[in-house]
C-alpha cells in the first residue's frame, strides 16, 4: 500500500474528524446537492480502473470549506447481480472509513464526508487518490468485481443534473425491496434486543414480517447483522418450509428453541393461532381475536381510549407482552399490515373487523378496496354487540362466509 | 479510551458552572473534550459560550423524529437507519475549538423502542470514543447515564449547596448509583457556596452517608455579573474561587494527569 499517502484498514473505522481538524468537507447539512451511486454495467461498458474527477479538486478547495460531491462507481462482473448495487453502495461507506483521515457518514443523497488536515499534510490532496484507494479496497476485498471505474464530481451544476437520475434509482430499488417476499431469500433475521424485558422473546424479521417494534425491517436486520455479527440481531437460515400457509420454517423453530432456552419450540409467522409469534413490550400494535364475532381487531400504541373489547391499549398490551405465545393476541409492527402474508392462515385482512380510524386511514392503500368501509372504527361502534350488528349491516365478507381460510 | 466525568446535583447548586469550567479546563490541557448537557433544565452551552442554532437538535429530539418516522412508515426500505441516525447526531453536535457539545434534550418518549435506544447507544458510544474526556452535566436523577449509554463513569461529582436539604439530595443521588447498570469509579461530594466552614452537623450528615467530600467552594463574587449579562462562565477570571476550585478538583481526582486516581 506504499503507493498511497495515508494508511488504510478497519482500525480507522471509528475515527471521527472534528470541525477544527477538517481540511475539506463534502456534502453534509450545508450542501444541498450530493449523492453516491453504484451502477452495475456490462463488461464492455466499464473501463477498468478508470478514474475521472470533474470540478475543483481537494487542493483547489479552501481549507475548512464544504463542497458538493457525487461519487459514481460503475462495476462489472459475471457473477454480479442488479440487487447487489445497494449492498456495494454501502461498501463506499465502509471503505471510505477504512482510509486514514477520511470520514464518511450516511448514504444515498444524504452523504457527509470529511478529510482531515493531517491526511492532507501527508499528501492526500487529490480526489484521484481517493478514487484509487476505493478501487484498491473494492477489488481486493470483493473478488466478484472484475471491472470498476470511479467518477468523483464536485461541480455543483453537474451534480444537480445527475441527482434526479440517482433519486429515480433509489426509488426503483425501494419499490423492488417492497416486493421482496419470504420466498425470495435464504436467510431471515432474529432480534433479541427486548430480552432484557421479555427473556423468552425473539423477534423474527423476514421480508414479509417486520419486527414488532416497526424499527427493524429485513434490510435493517441484514445491515445490523453485518455490522455486528455477535450483536443482538442474528441470522436465521430459513431451513425447510414445514407449513406454507402458517409460515412455519424449521430454521425459525430451531432458532426460537435455542434463543428462548427451550420455552418456545415452534413459531407460525402468519398465524395468530396454534404457535403464534411471541410479543415483547415494544410492539407498535396488537392484533387481537374478538370471540363474539370470531374475527380480528387491531389497536396501535398511540390509540387513546377503549377498544371495542372495552379495554385500552395498555391493558391489552399487558396481556400480550412478556415473550409468551398468546393465541389470538399478537404484538406486531404496523407495516405487517402491508404484507401479503398478514395473518394469511387466519383469513388475513378479510377477517379484520375493527381498527382505530387513524390507522385505517393511514393504511388505506393496504386494505382491500371493497373491505374499507366494512371495517368498523371507534366512531362506528363502542362494544362487541354494536360491532356484530355493524358487520351484519354492512355485509362484512367474513360474516357472509366469503373469506377463504387456506389449509 | 476516553475518561468520563459526570457532574450531578440539583438546580441552583452550580453544577452547570462546574461542568462548564471543568470541560473548558480539560479542553485547554488535553483536547478534545465532549461536553454533554444531560439536564434539559439548564443551559450548559451558554455557560460554555457556544451557540445552539437549533434548540430541538438534541438527542431526545432526534429520537423523537426517528420514532415518528418509524410510526409513519417514512423510512424507505433501502435506508440504513443506523447510518441515518449517525448523520443526524453529527448534525446535532456543536463543534468548537478543543471542545464539542451535545445536548441530550428530553429523555422520556411515548413509544417503547428498545431498537432505537440500542442504535442510539451504539452511535453515542462510538462518538464518545473520539474524545479524551467526556464531561456530562446531569440532572440529579442521572437519567441519561442510566438510559442512554453503557459507558462507565470514571469520576462522579455530586454538587450540593450547604443546606441540609441539599446534602440529603446528594445522598439520594449517591444511593441511585447502586441501581445503575453503569459502573462508577470515584464518587465525590463538592459543597458549593459555602460561607465559612462545614458545620459539625453537616459534617456528620456527610460522613454518615459515606460521602467523600472533595472540596468546598465559597460563593463566587464574579458569578452574578456574568450571569446577569448572559456572558459565558468561561470568562471568569483565573483567580475566581470557582475556577480555582475546578483546578483543585481536576488535580485531586487525578484528571489532569490524564487518568483518574483509582
Amino acid at each position: 500500500m506504499s503507493e498511497f499517502h495515508v494508511d488504510m484498514g478497519p482500525q480507522y473505522e471509528g475515527e471521527a474528524i472534528r470541525r477544527e481538524d477538517v481540511q475539506v468537507e463534502f456534502g453534509g447539512p450545508k450542501i444541498p446537492h450530493k449523492f453516491e451511486l453504484v451502477t452495475l454495467k456490462g463488461p464492455d461498458e466499464v473501463e477498468h480502473e478508470k478514474i475521472e474527477v470533474i470540478g475543483p479538486d481537494i487542493k483547489d478547495i479552501e481549507e475548512g470549506a464544504s463542497s458538493p460531491l457525487a461519487i459514481l462507481i460503475d462495476v462489472a462482473g459475471e457473477e454480479l447481480e442488479k440487487d447487489m448495487e445497494p449492498v456495494l453502495e454501502r461498501r463506499i461507506h465502509m471503505y471510505s472509513n477504512y482510509i486514514e483521515g477520511f470520514w464518511h457518514v450516511a448514504q444515498r443523497d444524504d452523504i457527509w464526508i470529511r478529510l482531515s488536515k493531517s491526511a492532507f499534510k501527508k499528501g492526500l490532496n487529490s480526489l484521484r487518490e481517493i478514487g484509487e484507494m476505493l478501487i484498491f479496497l473494492f477489488t481486493s476485498e470483493l473478488d466478484i468485481i472484475e471491472k470498476i471505474s470511479v467518477t468523483l464530481i464536485t461541480d455543483e451544476e453537474k451534480i444537480k443534473e445527475l441527482l434526479p437520475h440517482a433519486l429515480e434509482v433509489y426509488g426503483a430499488r425501494d419499490a423492488r425491496a417492497r416486493e421482496l417476499s419470504d420466498e425470495d431469500v435464504d436467510e431471515f433475521y432474529g432480534c433479541i434486543l427486548c430480552q432484557a424485558f421479555a427473556p423468552t422473546h425473539i423477534c423474527f424479521i423476514t421480508p414479509d414480517r417486520m419486527a414488532n417494534c416497526g424499527a427493524i425491517s429485513w434490510f435493517d436486520g441484514r445491515a445490523a447483522y453485518k455490522l455486528d455479527p455477535e450483536g443482538p440481531v442474528f441470522a436465521v437460515p430459513k431451513g425447510e418450509l414445514i407449513d406454507a400457509a402458517r409460515g412455519e420454517y424449521s430454521g425459525v423453530n430451531l432458532a426460537a428453541k435455542d434463543k428462548s432456552l427451550g420455552s418456545v419450540e415452534r413459531v407460525y409467522l402468519y398465524s395468530s393461532f396454534g404457535y403464534p409469534h411471541t410479543s415483547c413490550g415494544c410492539f407498535q400494535s396488537i392484533c387481537f381475536y374478538i370471540p363474539e364475532v370470531d374475527a380480528f381487531g387491531l389497536v396501535n400504541r398511540d390509540f387513546v381510549g377503549e377498544t371495542v373489547m372495552g379495554l385500552p391499549f395498555s391493558r391489552m398490551a399487558g396481556e400480550t407482552s412478556g415473550g409468551r405465545q398468546v393465541e389470538g393476541s399478537c404484538g406486531m409492527g404496523l407495516e405487517y399490515l402491508r404484507s401479503p402474508k398478514f395473518f394469511q392462515a387466519d383469513g388475513g385482512f378479510g377477517r379484520m373487523v375493527w381498527m382505530p380510524k387513524d390507522i385505517k386511514e393511514r393504511y388505506r392503500d393496504a386494505i382491500p378496496e371493497d373491505l374499507y368501509d366494512k371495517i368498523a372504527t371507534e366512531e362506528d361502534v363502542k362494544n362487541t354487540d354494536e360491532l356484530a350488528k355493524f358487520l351484519e349491516r354492512v355485509g362484512h365478507p367474513w360474516v357472509k362466509g366469503e373469506v377463504e381460510i387456506p389449509d | 479510551m476516553s475518561i468520563t466525568i459526570a457532574v450531578a446535583g440539583k438546580g441552583g447548586t452550580g453544577k452547570t458552572a462546574i461542568s462548564a469550567l471543568l470541560a473548558a479546563l480539560l479542553a485547554k490541557e488535553s483536547p478534545p473534550v465532549l461536553a454533554v448537557d444531560g439536564d434539559p433544565a439548564t443551559n450548559l452551552h451558554q455557560a460554555l459560550g457556544l451557540p445552539l442554532d437549533d434548540e430541538t437538535n438534541t438527542i431526545g429530539g432526534i429520537r423523537e423524529l426517528m420514532e415518528e418516522k418509524i410510526t409513519r412508515a417514512e423510512f424507505a426500505p433501502g435506508t440504513d437507519k443506523q447510518a441515518w441516525l449517525d448523520a443526524r447526531i453529527f448534525e446535532g453536535l456543536v463543534e468548537s475549538v478543543g471542545l464539542d457539545f451535545l445536548a441530550m434534550g428530553r429523555s422520556e418518549s411515548q413509544g417503547c423502542y428498545c431498537a432505537v435506544n440500542h442504535m442510539l447507544r451504539y452511535v453515542l458510544d462510538k462518538l464518545a470514543g473520539n474524545y479524551q474526556y467526556v464531561v456530562i452535566d446531569n440532572e440529579a436523577g442521572m437519567e441519561h447515564i442510566s438510559r442512554q449509554t453503557t459507558r462507565d463513569v470514571d469520576v462522579l461529582l455530586i454538587i450540593s449547596d450547604p443546606t441540609a436539604r441539599g446534602i440529603s439530595a446528594a445522598v439520594r443521588t449517591r444511593k441511585l448509583i447502586d441501581d445503575l447498570r453503569t459502573n462508577v469509579g470515584q464518587i465525590y461530594l463538592v459543597v458549593n457556596r459555602l460561607a465559612g466552614d462545614i458545620s459539625p452537623q453537616m459534617g456528620d450528615l456527610i460522613a454518615g452517608a459515606g460521602l467523600d467530600l472533595l472540596v468546598t467552594i465559597p460563593e463566587d463574587p464574579n458569578m452574578a455579573s456574568l450571569e446577569t449579562e448572559g456572558r459565558p462562565l468561561t470568562e471568569l477570571p483565573p483567580d475566581s474561587p470557582l475556577r480555582r476550585a475546578v483546578v483543585d478538583i481536576a488535580a485531586k481526582t487525578g484528571l489532569l494527569a490524564g487518568k483518574p486516581r483509582t
